[in-house]
């Protein structure tokens, strides 16, 4: 390799003065440095030890509303048309009006944990939620988002239920279940560490819409198991005790109003069913403000009594509400 | 050798020094509470890192703000006279270099892909925007201890293998072997820090100045510039390491290093092409994501990602660790390696605890005082072993292997894992069953059998199983105190 040392092209200007800087390059050489050290000493100070703002974790809202005069805490009614069985429940507890101011935001949580067709009776009846999404609407509710944690692929369960399309035709908006925005929460109990849906932390009301459905383990799903589909990744931990899970997720979560579908049930090879055999028609929906009791109904409608349901007992002591079925007012066929 | 080169020198060997014996005295369990990560608290590469990534400023990193500060006063000096692994590059140079003259006047010359390092920092930086810092990848201080502590201390009587090291070896090799050819070119091509500091440089007050008169354009200053500066022609005061090794080199007297020093002549080129500097900024915000999405434990928890004791949560985790290996280095059992692949694409380099290499001492919390970023926190010990009351920190949970375990599968007695068991009581119990042998003749077993919520994945179980490569009792992930999504337990 041949290196030629070649002269540096000197921009030598004649002008160039012997010594040190002119006082107008001085100052500007001062400055500039000042400003640097400036700089470095605010980023600094701007952001020594600034913890993001660990503000703690949001406690989840009481969505109830206080129960005014005379009106019955739960009632059933019965008939072919759930819309209709929807629509008489809710008169005869006065009116959606009862339940949610004019322009508020409400949430409803229907169960559509399975990809499976209405008449599997694994997920709540479209027209269950339908209609309560319009029900919701004429009274006055800016906005109704449906949402769930679905067990099998969301896209495909809010699809294949009829949920998707029932409630957009109703003017509500499922939410797109396979993206939804998970929060911390702070729970306490057995859901400690868990996460919930993000808007649940955001919205005014909440309505829960449960299907009656047997379970393999805590026997029967109903309102307050219904609350798993809110919690994210870890909630399968909460089976290691079911029931006293799902009284401690009873006490976390205080729905508006609860409204159990028992237009078919499933009866058998819960929670997902699939065989025709296991789904009986009952024609019934229930709605009231006592989850407890609601839970003592739906467990009637599915055979099984509710002073053997463990987390029925443990809900009511401590004080969720009454476990006497009895207590529901029974309005008939329409 | 001149009073200023012989200055410079000292000031090298002792910085040198100091940087070897504080890696040494972690290495040797000093009980002492020595500065371990002097170096990496003024680096403020690592500060900037970590601030743009966590969007918090770490106490201990605040002192690189002092090295900023110095820089707009004396330029990169840091480069020249204190950096560990700028010293032992010219030191490579030095003693490796056939180099004569002529060559070194050809090899000292500025190159326009020296301003590679400043678009590598602007990567870097973008990339920790997004929360995704990258830096300790080439960062020098990083780079030299964990090549250090996976390539030099491995090395001595009784040092540990660490397995996951030679990439982390091979760079400093790689560095020092390339400084043979052209100085410093890790410094003046690669090295983000020394970019960072050339941004500060440019205002720097003390600088090399020339006296146009009495230069004889004989390039003499030339011969040992580390920088590539190019004191002679348009001195660029970015790359000049403050070496000032072209001082005293002219025969004419007419360069000197003096305060607010006559500015040197625009280079006739701009260092920076506007259009590179955007690309790589781009760069490093679409890398962040597609780090991201080559796996890792952000979003599921990994069972072979087993993080030191202390640990932050796996995404603040990420943006706060400097891959320098100081947790590495101070674990008395070697049980902390560099992460090849448990990590992710993302997490490479950074520590991961590895149970068949050593397990975690129960009341040991050398790792977490180590970390200069707090990606690892100082745990006192009563906090760690769970004596102030409240539950241990746990870094994972055992589990037998029953196809393997001795008392399980061979019906042969073996109580190792239990004994070794650290937690009080026992997370290890054992389940004495009578059981018939091949013969037919009953024997008494202890079956060892993990309570999980008392189990804090230490390891010490999976270390002294005697079923060799791969223990019957592993530890994974689940459980750890740091993911709250990563457990099994109800409760837990």
């Amino acid at each position: 390799m041949t290196i030629r040392h070649e002269p540096e092209r000197h921009t030598q200007g004649a002008g160039e003065p012997a010594e040190g800087l002119t006082r107008r390059e001085a100052v500007v050489r001062l400055s500039s440095a000042a400003l640097a050290a400036a700089a470095v000493g605010a980023g600094t100070l701007g952001f020594f030890e600034r913890r993001r703002a660990s503000a703690a974790e949001p406690a989840i809202r009481d969505w109830r509303l206080p129960v005014q005069g005379e009106a019955a805490r739960a009632v059933a009614a019965r008939g072919a048309d759930a819309a209709a069985n929807v629509r008489r429940a809710l008169a005869a507890l006065g009116g959606m009006e009862r339940f949610l101011r004019r322009g508020e935001t409400v949430l409803l949580k229907p169960n559509v944990g399975w990809d499976r067709l209405p008449e599997q009776a694994a997920n709540t009846d479209p027209l269950v939620v339908a209609e309560l999404v319009r029900l919701c609407r004429a009274a006055g509710a800016a906005r109704v988002i449906v949402a769930d944690i679905s067990c099998n692929d969301p896209g495909r369960c809010f699809a294949r239920s009829g949920i998707a399309a029932a409630v957009a035709a109703a003017g509500g908006e499922a939410l797109d279940a396979r993206r939804l925005p998970m929060a911390a929460a702070s729970l306490p109990g057995a859901a400690a560490g868990l996460e919930v849906i993000e808007q649940l932390l955001t919205v005014d009301r909440v309505i829960n819409v449960p299907v009656a459905k047997h379970h393999g383990l805590s026997r029967v799903t109903l309102g307050m198991k219904n609350w798993f589909g809110v919690l994210g990744r870890g909630r399968n931990r909460l089976h290691q005790d079911i029931d006293r899970s799902i009284a401690e997720l009873g006490a976390i979560f205080r729905p508006t109003l609860t409204v159990i579908d028992a237009t078919r049930v499933l009866l058998d090879n819960g929670p997902q069913g699939g065989s025709l055999d296991d789904v009986k028609a009952v024609g019934a929906v229930a709605a009231g403000v006592d989850p407890v009791l609601l839970d003592a109904w739906g467990a009637v409608q599915l055979g099984v009594k509710p002073r053997q349901l463990g987390f029925l007992v443990e809900a009511e002591k401590r004080g969720l509400g009454k476990g006497d079925p009895g207590l529901v007012q029974e309005l008939g066929k329409a | 050798m001149t009073a200023t080169r012989l200055t410079r020198v000292l000031y090298q060997a002792t910085f040198l020094g100091l940087f070897l014996w504080l890696l040494a005295r972690l290495a040797a369990g000093d009980p002492r509470a020595w500065p371990y990560a002097l170096f990496q608290w003024f680096d403020p590469l690592a500060a900037s890192g970590v601030t743009l990534a966590a969007k918090t400023l770490p106490a201990a990193l605040a002192l690189a703000a002092l090295l900023l500060l110095a820089t707009v006063v004396l330029g990169r000096a840091f480069c020249g006279w204190v950096c560990p692994l700028g010293t032992l590059q010219q030191l490579s140079s030095f003693l490796l270099s056939p180099r004569s003259r002529r060559e070194s006047l050809a090899v000292n010359r500025w190159r326009r892909w020296y301003a590679l390092k400043y678009y590598l920092l602007a990567g870097f930086l973008a990339a920790a925007v997004l929360g995704s810092l990258q830096t300790g990848l080439l960062d020098p201080l990083s780079t030299l201890a964990r090549g250090l502590a996976a390539g030099a201390w491995p090395l001595l009587p009784g040092g540990r293998a660490v397995p996951g090291g030679w990439l982390a070896v091979g760079l400093v090799a790689a560095i020092l072997v390339a400084s043979r050819f052209v100085p410093r070119l890790f410094c003046r091509a690669f090295c983000p820090l020394g970019a960072l500091l050339g941004v500060f440089a440019r205002f720097a007050l003390f600088r090399i100045e020339r006296r146009g008169g009495a230069c004889t354009d004989c390039a003499l200053c030339r011969f040992a510039c580390q920088g590539a500066d190019e004191p002679l022609g348009a001195h660029r005061v970015g790359e000049c390491m403050v070496c000032l090794n072209c001082v005293p080199s002219c025969p004419e007297g007419a360069i000197g290093y003096r305060w607010l020093g006559r500015a040197a002549p625009a280079p006739e080129r701009p260092d920076l092409s506007r259009r590179y500097l955007l690309g790589s900024v781009l760069g490093g915000l679409v890398a962040a994501p597609l780090l991201r999405a080559a796996g890792g434990g952000r979003g599921a928890a990994r069972g072979s990602l087993i993080r030191p004791p202390g640990a932050l949560p796996e995404g603040e985790f990420l943006q706060r660790c400097l891959k320098c290996s100081l947790c590495a280095q101070s674990c008395p059992t070697g049980a902390i390696q560099p992460a090849l692949a448990q990590a992710g694409v993302e997490g490479f380099w950074t520590p991961v605890v590895v149970p068949r290499r050593g397990g975690c001492e129960f009341a040991c919390t050398r790792c977490g005082e180590a970390c200069p970023s707090g990606a690892i926190e100082p745990l006192a010990a009563a906090r760690k072993t769970g004596y102030d009351g409240r539950p241990p920190v746990r870094i994972g949970t055992a589990f037998v292997d029953r196809g393997r375990c001795l008392p399980w599968a061979m019906a042969t007695p073996c109580i190792v894992c239990e004994e070794m068991c650290p937690t009080d009581p026992k997370a290890i119990w054992l389940d004495r069953v009578e059981e018939p042998g091949r013969d037919g003749r009953m024997r008494s077993l202890a079956r060892p059998r993990v309570e999980p919520i008392r189990c804090v994945g230490c390891g010490l179980c999976e270390n002294r199983c005697p079923v060799g490569e791969e223990a019957a009792i592993r530890v994974t992930s689940v459980g750890e105190t740091r993911d709250p999504l990563n457990r099994m337990v109800l409760g837990s």
